[in-house]
Formats: structure tokens, C-alpha cells, sequence
């Protein structure tokens, strides 16, 4: 009896010990960060900490056009001395409760004077409600106020790390764990690109965009829809990925930046370069001897506590200010892609000029498309450079911003990945696909109407009788 | 010790008993409301019943012997006698062909109902298909034909999709084309109980009748039923029964979206 009360206990010790908790999860720094001279790379680690926080700390930075959340209240009476208020809701009161966090955005409390409070008592008949933190400087009517705020982003953060963060990664770098057995791979949100998207080509997704793609996900790809979340959760979870966005792009827009004057590698290479130059140069004149590059860093160091000084707060504020301004601007309607005449009728008329078009020189589609549409144009044989560098990949075929080899679509097998509306194929035409070789359109080879007959060949393209098998077997002697 | 064995023994199959003859009243029992909502489905339910039954008398009985066995053996005096037994061949027979006979009534009592789910001949003759059912890792894919029309087995112009929700009418006889783009998936709507495999290369025709209105909350879940990789538990649609009305009305509302140009909301 005493045995199995001991072999019990032990038992339901490693139990309990095996439900332990796992290591925390932490946002990646960007190869870019890691490879900035320290001085540099700690500036940027702990403004990311500053502004954006860990995952299991968020922090919400209220300068980008996130919906972090919470409700919206402005104060209609002041009562009590400034020490209670009746305030005006603003959409669903019942997350009002005592010890819920309060945030003042307009009046005298704003910001720094006072430090993030809680509500201290509520009363949701009267509507009247106090806090913690001093009543000093009082409030007066008109006053905002936000209860709850950052919830709409940790609710996003708990859908994210149960459903998204294994391929996506915790910092949406799209390197999670079971990323490495898929192809394509998850998108990495950090550069701020997304492909599918119903604005023009230098926008940003809208909230939308990202809403059909996590409810219907991408055919063709592993991504899946995720119809079943909730529409609380798939909203927060949007916001959530909007942030993550904007947190890579700020990091990467500050990398960019630093990495002119106070990149390793750079420093590095310019060095082993100079030595390279004077070592050839030896024997004919006296030339300089070159700095090492440990002496080019260390110059590098005292340069960078300069620029900290001089540049680097000016850099912060503009690349956040960009950012925002740019994700803002794409939920904008000007931002939207309207086609400016209804779909052309799809008749055979139409389709023959859509493959006119398909063919010529105007679209071109077939250099990356194939003459028959099954993504296997000349371009997938060629070798491309590097964008902005000499350099060529190392692999046949088109490669997309984020160097990986693409495969244009074959629009023979009626996937699309950015959605079977006419709209949506429209809009791929126009526009393009961001972050692709796909260019687009609109406005400058072809007019909307034009658009339209490719649409209208494109869409048909599936519905093509198969070859026969006499023309299908003549094809291969003739391509050997 | 003995008499405390024997009484935990015999207690443990009383509170099994006693927990299962409670759990429908505590919904721990089918999915949904508990009862089956296609005319097949109530015929599997009153199989299920009738094993179920079978089963518990039997349970019952040979924990009760059990506990006898037990019981005896622990009140038994240290001067009574032991008794040794070689067996009883009467006994052996009667317990060997018992069970056979229970077996093989089951066996052919069952058979009917298995023939009218899986044997064409004895399926209902008229069944309407409504939809073909693309599983892949890890959502449904879900392709009806255009209004008016019958399913294909190849993609036309004008039918309609959808992901992860199938809407089907009520009422009737209807069935499914089930196919999967990669790996084995299985089709269950638990509240229909209706189960099938989707196997790579085949499609297979899956028919039920749901007997009422199941829709908007009330919509009935499919799962899939066969571990097909790391997101299978992500693979959850809905399942919503309409009447023929309400069934046209969605499909002509998809279309209208799947069919949009765009052009119309600058106009507005």
C-alpha cells in the first residue's frame, strides 16, 4: 500500500512538472540589426523594446493607425470636485468595470501628467465613473477618455500564437517552426509588403484585404481559411498582424539607414578592399597605408555617437511618421482600385482580344505566363540579377522581394490565389502583385476596358478543351 | 483487505453504471442536442441503442458475478473447504454460442442499414447532388453548380464556390461528390452521422437526408476524421440545412459576390 502511494506521488510529481511552462517567446531582430556595430544595434533593440514591447509585454504605440482597442468615452458632467465624471460611451460598455486600465487622449490629463490609471468605482446606471491616480488637473467636459485600450491587440496576440505563429513566426517573419517544410513559404510580414491586396501598386493592404484572406485563405498555398474564428477574434488578429507589420517595416526602415555608415560587413569589405588596392599599388608610389578595419569600426563607433545625438531621434520619429502615414493612406478610397468601366461582356470577341493582348507587346504576359498560360513563359529559364546589385541568383526563374524563386501562375488550373472575383483578377492586372515581378497595368499599357478582355481570356483559359491525345503526343516529338 | 478489494471492484462498475445512465441528462453524450438529424442517422442511433442495451446487460451481469467471485472468495473461513473445479463443458458451450448468436444477430440485423448507406442498388434511388467537396490540408473546398443546373465533375464557368461552409437544402435526399487534393482526409458531420474517407484519386458520392432547418447558429459542424497532419484540428466547417428557398436565395447572394466586377460601388 505504501509502495503504490509512493509510485503515485512520483508519478503525479513529473506529471506536474512536464506541464510546465515552456521559454518565453521573443520577437527576432533582423539579420540587418545584428549585423550593425553594438553601439548601433543597441540603439535599435531598445527603441524596439521602448516602442513595441515583447510578446508577452505589448506595448501599444498610439502614433500608428492601429485599433488596439478598447472603449471610447468622453465626459458629458464632472462631479465630486473633478473627482467623478459622467461619461458618454462610445460603443460596448460592459468592458467598463473596476481595475479596467483608463487612458485620458484629449484634455488636461493627456500623456505624461498623469500616469496609466485604472477605474476606481463605476456606476452603469448613472454612467458615472472614478479612477485611481490623483485628481489633479481635473477633467472637464468634452474630455476623452479609453477604457480597456490594447485589449483589441492581446486578444490578436492569443489568436496569433494559436493559429498563426507556427508558420508565421512570433515576429511574423514568417519563419515558424513548421515553415521549413512549406512551399511557397508563409509570408514574412515584416517588410510591411503583402501580395494580394485591392490597392494601388505603392499602398498598403486595407483591413479588408487582410480579412479575406484569413476567412477564405490562398489556394494553392498552406495557407487555410480560418472562416471559424470568430469575427472578434478575426478582427483583432488583423490588427495584431498590422502591428507586427509595421514593427518589422519601422525596424527595417532604421536598418536601412544605419547600415550606410555602421554596417560590419560594410566596414568590413571596405577595409579588406583598401588593403587589397594598396598591396597592388605597392611597388609603384608611396601610397597611403590604409586604416584597419578595426580601426575603421572604432571610427565608425565615435562617428555613430555623433549621428545618436544629431540624427538618430529625427530618424525614429520619421520612419514611424512614414510608416503611419502610409498604412492610414491605404484605407483611404483614393487608395482603392475602382475599375472605371463595368466588365466588358465575356464573349468570344472579347476573350480573342484579351489573348491579342495577352500576346503582344503591350501586356507580355507571355514572357513570364507561357504562350498557352501555363507559367512556364521564357522568363522562368533565364537568370535575373539581384534587384539593385550585380549579382545573380543562383537558380533559374523569376524570385520575388523576398529572394525566393516564384513560379508565375499557371493560369490554366483556375487557382487564384488572390480570389476568383472578376475584381480580384482585375486588380492583379492593374496593379500588379506586390512584391513580385508581377508589374501592373493600369493607367499606363492598358486602358481599363482592355484590362477587362484580359480578364475575361484569363478566366476562360481553365475552360479550354484539353488537347487530344494525338496533338498531345505529336507536341512532345516535336519539342524533342 | 480482501472484502475491501471486493467492494472497490464491485463500486468502481456501479459508478461506471451509475455515470453513464446520467451523462445524456449532463450532455455527455452525442454532439449537439444528442439526437441524429437524417432519417439514416436515427437508424444508426437505434442500432447504437439496441448494441448499447446488449452490452450493458451484459456488463452488468458479469460484474455482478465478478463481485460474487470476489466476495466469497474474501468471507471465505479459513476451515471451509476449497472446492476444485476442471471445468464444465455445458458451461463453456452455453458461454461460446450465447455471444456467437448475440454477434451474429447484430451482424444481419445491421445489414439493411449499411446496404442503404453504402450499396447503390439500395440508396435512395433519387438523390440530388448538390455540391462537390474538395478536402485539402486543412480546409474544405466547395464547388456547386450554378443555379438550375447539375454538378459536373469538371469545373464550369458559372459554378459557385465557397470554403469551409456547405449549404445544403433540407428535407430530401441530396449527396456530395467528395474528393481531396492531397493526403487522405475523412468527411463527418457528427450530428448527421455521416462518415466517409476522402482518398487521393477517387471521388466518392457521400448522400444524406437532414430532416429540419439547421442554420445560422444552429448550424451543424464537419470535421475531419482522419489525422492528415500537423493543422487537422484546424479543419472545421459548417454545415448549414436550408429549405429550397433559403438554399437558392444564399446561392444566387454568392454568386452575385463571386461574380463582381466592382463597377457598381463607384456608381453609388
Amino acid at each position: 500500500m505504501q509502495r503504490s502511494c509512493c509510485y503515485l506521488a512520483v508519478g503525479l510529481t513529473v506529471l506536474v512538472a512536464g506541464c510546465g511552462k515552456g521559454p518565453q517567446a521573443e520577437f527576432s531582430l533582423r539579420e540587418e540589426t545584428t549585423d550593425l556595430i553594438p553601439e548601433a544595434q543597441k540603439v535599435v533593440k531598445t527603441t524596439l523594446k521602448e516602442k513595441f514591447g515583447s510578446p508577452h509585454e505589448l506595448i501599444a504605440w498610439q502614433r500608428f493607425p492601429v485599433n488596439y482597442g478598447g472603449v471610447k468615452g468622453s465626459v458629458t458632467e464632472v462631479a465630486a470636485e473633478g473627482k467623478s465624471v459622467v461619461v458618454e460611451w462610445d460603443g460596448d460598455a460592459t468592458q467598463v468595470a473596476k481595475d479596467a486600465p483608463l487612458i485620458w487622449v484629449s484634455g488636461a490629463r493627456t500623456g505624461e501628467k498623469t500616469s496609466v490609471g485604472s477605474v476606481a468605482t463605476y456606476d452603469a446606471a448613472k454612467k458615472e465613473l472614478t479612477w485611481t491616480g490623483g485628481s489633479d488637473p481635473a477633467p472637464v467636459a468634452g474630455d476623452k477618455l479609453v477604457i480597456g485600450f490594447g485589449k483589441s491587440l492581446q486578444t490578436g496576440r492569443a489568436v496569433y500564437m494559436k493559429n498563426c505563429m507556427h508558420c508565421h513566426g512570433v515576429s511574423g517573419d514568417g519563419n515558424g517552426p513548421t515553415a521549413q517544410y512549406l512551399n511557397p513559404l508563409p509570408r514574412d510580414y515584416r517588410s510591411g509588403v503583402f501580395k494580394f491586396t485591392s490597392t494601388l501598386g505603392p499602398e498598403k493592404p486595407t483591413r479588408d484585404d487582410l480579412n479575406r484572406v484569413i476567412k477564405y485563405g490562398i489556394p494553392g498555398t498552406y495557407m487555410p481559411s480560418f472562416l471559424w474564428l470568430g469575427d472578434k477574434e478575426t478582427e483583432s488578429v488583423i490588427e495584431y498582424i498590422r502591428w507586427l507589420a509595421i514593427r518589422g517595416e519601422f525596424e527595417s526602415r532604421v536598418d536601412n539607414d544605419l547600415a550606410g555608415d555602421f554596417s560590419q560587413k560594410t566596414i568590413e569589405a571596405a577595409a579588406a578592399k583598401a588593403k587589397a588596392n594598396y598591396d597592388a599599388a605597392k611597388g609603384k608610389e608611396k601610397p597611403e597605408k590604409p586604416q584597419s578595419a578595426a580601426a575603421a569600426k572604432s571610427a565608425a563607433k565615435d562617428k555613430f555617437a555623433e549621428y545618436l545625438k544629431s540624427d538618430v531621434p529625427e530618424l525614429i520619429d520619421g520612419s514611424a511618421k512614414f510608416i503611419a502615414e502610409a498604412w492610414a493612406h491605404s484605407e483611404e478610397a483614393e487608395s482603392l482600385i475602382v475599375p472605371s468601366v463595368a466588365r466588358v461582356t465575356d464573349d468570344a470577341a472579347s476573350r480573342e482580344r484579351g489573348r491579342r493582348l495577352y500576346l503582344s507587346d503591350k501586356g507580355k504576359c507571355y514572357t513570364c505566363h507561357g504562350i498557352q498560360g501555363r507559367g512556364d513563359g521564357a522568363a522562368t529559364e533565364d537568370f535575373w540579377k539581384k534587384p539593385g546589385s550585380e549579382e545573380y541568383y543562383t537558380k533559374r526563374g523569376l524570385h520575388d522581394t523576398w529572394g525566393k524563386p516564384l513560379q508565375p501562375r499557371n493560369l490554366t488550373l483556375g487557382q487564384y490565389r488572390g480570389g476568383r472575383r472578376p475584381v480580384d483578377i482585375f486588380r492583379r492586372i492593374y496593379a500588379g502583385i506586390k512584391g513580385t515581378p508581377m508589374p501592373g497595368f493600369g493607367r499606363t499599357a492598358l486602358k481599363d476596358e482592355e484590362i477587362w478582355d484580359v480578364v475575361n481570356f484569363v478566366m476562360s483559359l481553365q475552360y479550354e478543351s484539353t488537347p487530344t491525345k494525338a496533338k498531345a503526343a505529336e507536341h512532345v516529338v516535336h519539342s524533342k | 483487505m480482501g472484502r475491501f478489494w471486493a467492494i472497490f471492484f464491485v463500486a468502481t462498475a456501479v459508478i461506471a453504471v451509475a455515470v453513464s445512465w446520467f451523462s445524456p441528462a449532463l450532455h455527455w453524450w452525442f454532439p449537439g442536442d444528442g439526437k441524429a438529424h437524417s432519417n439514416l442517422g436515427l437508424r444508426i442511433d437505434d442500432l447504437f441503442h439496441l448494441i448499447l442495451v446488449i452490452v450493458s446487460i451484459t456488463f452488468i451481469g458479469t460484474h455482478a458475478a465478478l463481485g460474487y467471485v470476489l466476495w466469497r472468495g474474501a468471507t471465505i473461513k479459513p476451515e471451509d473447504k476449497v472446492l476444485f473445479s476442471h471445468g464444465s463443458h455445458s458451461l463453456e458451450v452455453i458461454w461460446t454460442i450465447v455471444p456467437a448468436g448475440i454477434l451474429l444477430f447484430i451482424a444481419l440485423y445491421q445489414m439493411d442499414v449499411w446496404a442503404k448507406y453504402r450499396v447503390k442498388s439500395f440508396s435512395p434511388a433519387e438523390t440530388e447532388a448538390v455540391a462537390e467537396v474538395t478536402a485539402r490540408q486543412f480546409e474544405w473546398r466547395i464547388r456547386y453548380p450554378a443555379r438550375g443546373k447539375k454538378l459536373q465533375p469538371t469545373p464550369q464557368p458559372d459554378d459557385v464556390y465557397t470554403v469551409n461552409e456547405l449549404h445544403v437544402p433540407t428535407g430530401r435526399p441530396v449527396s456530395i461528390s467528395l474528393r481531396t487534393e492531397d493526403v487522405q482526409h475523412s468527411f463527418f458531420v457528427p450530428e448527421l452521422r455521416v462518415k466517409q474517407d476522402a482518398v487521393p484519386g477517387l471521388v466518392i458520392p457521400v448522400w444524406f437526408d437532414v430532416i429540419d432547418r439547421r442554420t445560422g447558429k444552429n448550424a451543424m459542424e464537419l470535421v475531419c476524421a482522419e489525422l492528415c497532419g500537423w493543422g487537422h484540428y484546424k479543419m472545421k466547417a459548417r454545415v448549414f440545412a436550408e429549405s429550397d428557398e433559403e438554399f437558392e436565395q444564399w446561392r444566387e447572394k454568392i454568386a452575385g459576390e463571386q461574380f463582381d466586377d466592382g463597377f457598381k460601388k463607384a456608381a453609388e
